[in-house]
């Protein structure tokens, strides 16, 4: 997935190319805005992040130019909080308006929502991963090893989700419990020790002992 | 204006009057005129005079209520002068001249200030867009300096002091934040986006941006938000950010947050509920005063008794409801109660018959 940044302030810029590479885009932010929407057409992105107060231009104009060209999908970033300034940004053809100063997660996250709306959903995540044998089935819910199967509630599959993403490396708790916020999961360290304890229950039933690793002071492994 | 108060304005005049009706009389007497016609052009005179003195009564008394009554109407009462009636009388006409003079003087000064005021709110509020720049930057910085973790070992204290500055980062963003609604809350008009707000979104999106300070603080949450309401995003979602903050600061032993809606025949209720300290039964009534900050304030300290009265004054030009109910040691509720209007829930009303 390829990123078109335009943002004008050089340490954003430079945070943001990061970030996004870090969340394994493909990312383009020139420093020069003269002839932004040549740039734009020539490297042909997936998504342009657009700043609204660029100097000599107006980001809402550029929208306004790209939208004469092409369909592609432009997130608006601004430190402008006014309401008028979002219906702007809209009635402009903007997909989405993020005032500044975004959390990452948060960035990332519509940044998803943006992409997954305007491709239809042509990047699907996987819904069942596997590890040593034990199969989680994401959309089910549901865990299963050797034809026996065990239901899930939401908070464990979450937790679990993430565990499997990063199986062979240990996730601190405090990593856990931030991805479960994120995920509208808000529990505290000790509820985390709960959820483990009795995700660890269920996996005996099914006949799976020592799935879940832990180190003190390091966190969950699977 | 009564009548005594009129006969005393004229007390010399009428002395006048009757010094002069002393003196004719002496003159007729010297002059050889009998005693009865003296009484008889006295009495004339008297009553000429008498009718002269009402008929002067009612025009003033008239000329007066007309000014009260052009002064009940206008709002900006400093505007008088321009309005006061035509009258024949020079005193009238001079103090019309001097009221507007010195009326004017004072319309120019409420310029002048009105002036100073805009531009410094303007100025506030590119201040508070610009500041926000470099609070961007920070929390950029913070979040990849954080997430290095997978692909370079960052140590645990590198990680924990960005942690520490991205928290710190939240806290001034959340300063400038009140600095900018305070600066704009007279004009609520000029910005808000009323829409149909999912308010589960809002609480979402209030309790994930302090996730790092609520874990911190080994908060739990429980959200329970099913009903929708007609109302600011941003507004509500600033709100929402101080209460939480405010439940955060004055929490108890494992602190858990309750946030749920119910639905009232009149609205949609949005309750916050924590089991922190809880607040004084003597001082629940006055926490949303500005500068209140009470002895909780006093004992957790930095307390700037700025947040709940924003978010009242706010609440306030939404058209919301706020309330908190408290039990000292027990907890705190907020409640924030979202009106229905008639003319929507009918409107729902009839589309359900459809």
């Amino acid at each position: 997935m390829h990123i078109f940044v335009v943002e004008d302030e050089p340490i954003i810029r430079r945070e943001l190319k990061v970030l996004l590479e870090n969340a394994l885009y493909q990312v383009t932010a020139p420093d020069g805005f003269s002839d932004v929407l040549a740039q734009i057409m020539e490297s042909r992105p997936d998504l342009v992040l657009l700043d609204v107060n660029l100097p000599g231009v107006s980001g809402f104009d550029i929208c306004t130019r790209i939208r004469e060209e092409t369909e592609v999908p432009v997130i608006f970033l601004t430190s402008r909080t006014d309401s008028m300034d979002e219906l702007t940004g809209i009635l402009k053809g903007g997909d989405d308006y993020i005032t500044k100063p975004y959390q990452a997660p948060l960035l990332l996250a519509r940044i998803g929502a943006v992409l997954k709306r305007t491709r239809g959903g042509k990047y699907k995540e996987a819904t069942r991963l596997t590890r040593r044998g034990v199969t989680l089935d994401i959309s089910g819910c549901s865990l299963s090893f050797q034809g026996q199967c065990t239901e899930l509630t939401k908070n464990e599959m979450k937790l679990l989700h993430i565990l499997f993403l990063h199986s062979g490396e240990f996730v601190s708790r405090m990593d856990l419990v931030e991805y479960l916020w994120e995920n509208q999961i808000f529990i505290d360290d000790n509820t985390l020790s709960v959820h483990v304890a009795r995700i660890r229950e269920k996996l005996k039933n099914i006949g799976v002992n020592d799935l879940i690793e832990t180190k003190r002071g390091m966190g969950y492994r699977v | 204006m009564t009548v005594k108060d009129f006969l005393r304005d004229r007390f010399l005049m009428m002395l006048l009057h009757l010094v002069c009706m002393c003196l004719l009389t002496v003159f007729l007497r010297l002059t050889g005129y009998g005693m009865a016609a003296a009484v008889l052009i006295l009495i004339f005179w008297g009553l000429i005079l008498t009718v002269w003195m009402c008929a002067a009564y009612v025009q003033r008394r008239g000329y007066f209520r007309e000014v009260e009554e052009i002064l009940e109407k206008v709002d900006q009462r400093y505007l008088l002068g321009e309005l006061l009636p035509d009258s024949v009388r020079l005193e009238d006409r001079l103090y019309r001249e001097i009221i507007c003079r010195s009326n004017k003087s004072v319309i120019e000064r409420i310029r002048q200030i009105e002036e100073t005021q805009k531009e410094y709110k303007e100025y506030i509020e590119s201040w508070v867009h610009e500041v926000k720049s470099p609070i961007t930057s920070i929390s950029l910085i913070c979040a990849n300096g954080q997430k290095k973790r997978s692909e370079r070992r960052t140590s645990a204290e590198v990680k924990e002091a960005f942690q520490t500055i991205g928290l710190e980062n939240q806290r001034l963003e959340n300063y400038v934040d009140m600095v900018l609604y305070y600066a704009r809350s007279e004009q609520v008009w000029k910005d808000y986006l009323i829409q149909e707000t999912d308010l589960e979104g809002i609480v979402y999106e209030a309790l994930e941006k302090n996730k790092l300070l609520m874990i911190q603080n080994q908060v739990r949450a429980e959200v329970n938000v099913k009903e929708r309401a007609y109302t600011d995003r941003k507004w509500i979602g600033f709100i929402l950010n101080q209460m939480f903050l405010n439940s955060v600061k004055y929490k108890g032993n494992q602190p858990v947050f309750h946030i749920y809606t119910e639905r009232k025949k009149e609205g949609v209720l949005l309750i916050l509920e924590d089991n922190g300290v809880g607040i004084l039964p003597e001082e629940l009534s006055r926490i949303f005063e500005k500068g209140f900050t009470g002895s909780n304030g006093r004992n957790y300290g930095r307390s700037t008794g700025m947040g709940l009265y924003l978010c009242r004054k706010l609440c306030d030009k939404l058209g919301i409801g706020l309330r908190a109910e408290s039990e000292y040691g027990g907890g705190t509720r907020m409640i924030l109660e979202f009106p229905i209007s008639n003319y929507i829930s009918r409107n729902q009303r009839a589309q359900n018959l459809k």
